[in-house]
């Protein structure tokens, strides 16, 4: 069992980053905004009109215009870019140092998203800033899936507003496995 | 929209179900306006290079659909408060996902109404999301 040898060292150099930051917080480039929301609205067709709205948002029980509660993690995305975007591996930007990789330098190249759970304190408020810290869970030992043998890894991202208090979070995981013979599928 | 009145909501009520054309053009809508930018959501070409016939939709705008189809039934006084969902099969262009749910729980916290739903999207390789939802409603009777 060679394999399992040379991926306990990984494991244990990955399992000893559990419950710390990964990286700097993410800081939202913009605060939150209309027009964003309305793009985003009429890209879902989502027509809730406390996104877009402000008559019927200050009738609602919200009072005001709000951001869609799943817009979450798009306020703190990166922001992108796009020359090289491919070259990169499809990451919208240069990214410094990837926790995961010395699961793929063990052979564990293949990613696959498993679960995703958003949990909502409150929604958020035009001109509202927001910033994201992720957090490394947890990392299982290697089980057996339909995909290959693999470790499930799991992050939780949380959101803060201005006041330092807690907005929402998200709880990831995705599967990181070798994938049978030898491509991703 | 109007919202519903949370005492009038009962545990297996059926949420409308909502059929989704996923079109390129909804996948790059979706991918953009919630500014992700990783080229398998947009460039088919790119797609191909990771094994994908298609390109697919992303899990900011899966989560996206989910509360849309949770709010098109609850109405606007709806806080949605949690989306807890399992990826399946990807959702490639030139599919179709249904989106089906049903009520699976209700119980009364913190002034608020809360009702738990269990839901699917599913397309023609089987489920592509399935999951649980929580949302509060306004529990005073006459309400927007």
């Amino acid at each position: 069992m060679s394999s399992e040898t040379t991926a306990a060292d990984p494991l244990r150099l990955l399992r000893g980053a559990i419950g710390r930051p990964i990286g700097p917080p993410s800081v939202a480039p913009d605060p939150v905004n209309q027009p964003m929301i309305r793009h985003w609205a009429a890209a879902l067709e989502d027509h809730n009109p406390i996104y877009t709205d402000a008559a019927a948002a200050v009738a609602s029980r919200f009072g005001e215009i709000v951001a869609p509660p799943m817009m979450l993690q798009t306020w703190t995305m990166p922001t992108p870019t796009i020359t090289g975007i491919g070259d990169r591996g499809g990451s919208p930007v240069a990214t410094t140092r990837n926790p995961l990789a010395v699961l793929d330098e063990a052979g564990f190249v293949g990613t696959l998203a498993t679960n995703s759970e958003v949990e909502v304190e409150r929604y958020l408020c035009l001109g509202e800033m927001v910033t994201a810290t992720t957090v490394l869970e947890s990392v299982s030992d290697v089980k057996q899936t339909r995909a290959g043998r693999g470790h499930f890894v799991t992050w939780v991202t949380t959101w803060r507003d201005a006041r330092d208090e807690i907005v929402g979070r998200q709880t990831f995981r995705m599967l990181k496995f070798k994938p049978y013979g030898g491509s991703t599928p | 929209m109007k919202t519903l009145d949370w005492h009038t909501i009962r545990v297996d009520d059926a949420l409308p179900p909502l059929r989704i054309e996923v079109t390129a053009t909804v996948i790059v809508a979706g991918a953009i306006a919630t500014r992700d930018f990783m080229p398998v959501h947009h460039d088919r070409t790119y797609a191909n290079t990771q094994g994908a016939p298609e390109i697919f939709m992303n899990i900011m705008t899966d989560n996206g659909y989910v509360s849309r189809f949770l709010t098109d039934w609850a109405g606007p006084d709806a806080m949605v408060k949690k989306i807890a969902i399992r990826l399946g099969v990807p959702a490639f262009a030139g599919s179709r996902l249904e989106y089906t749910g049903s009520v699976t729980g209700k119980s009364e916290g913190a002034g608020e109404g809360l009702v738990e739903v269990a839901f699917r999207a599913s397309n023609d390789l089987g489920d592509h999301v399935s999951g649980t939802a929580v949302l509060g409603l306004p529990l005073a009777r006459g309400g927007t």
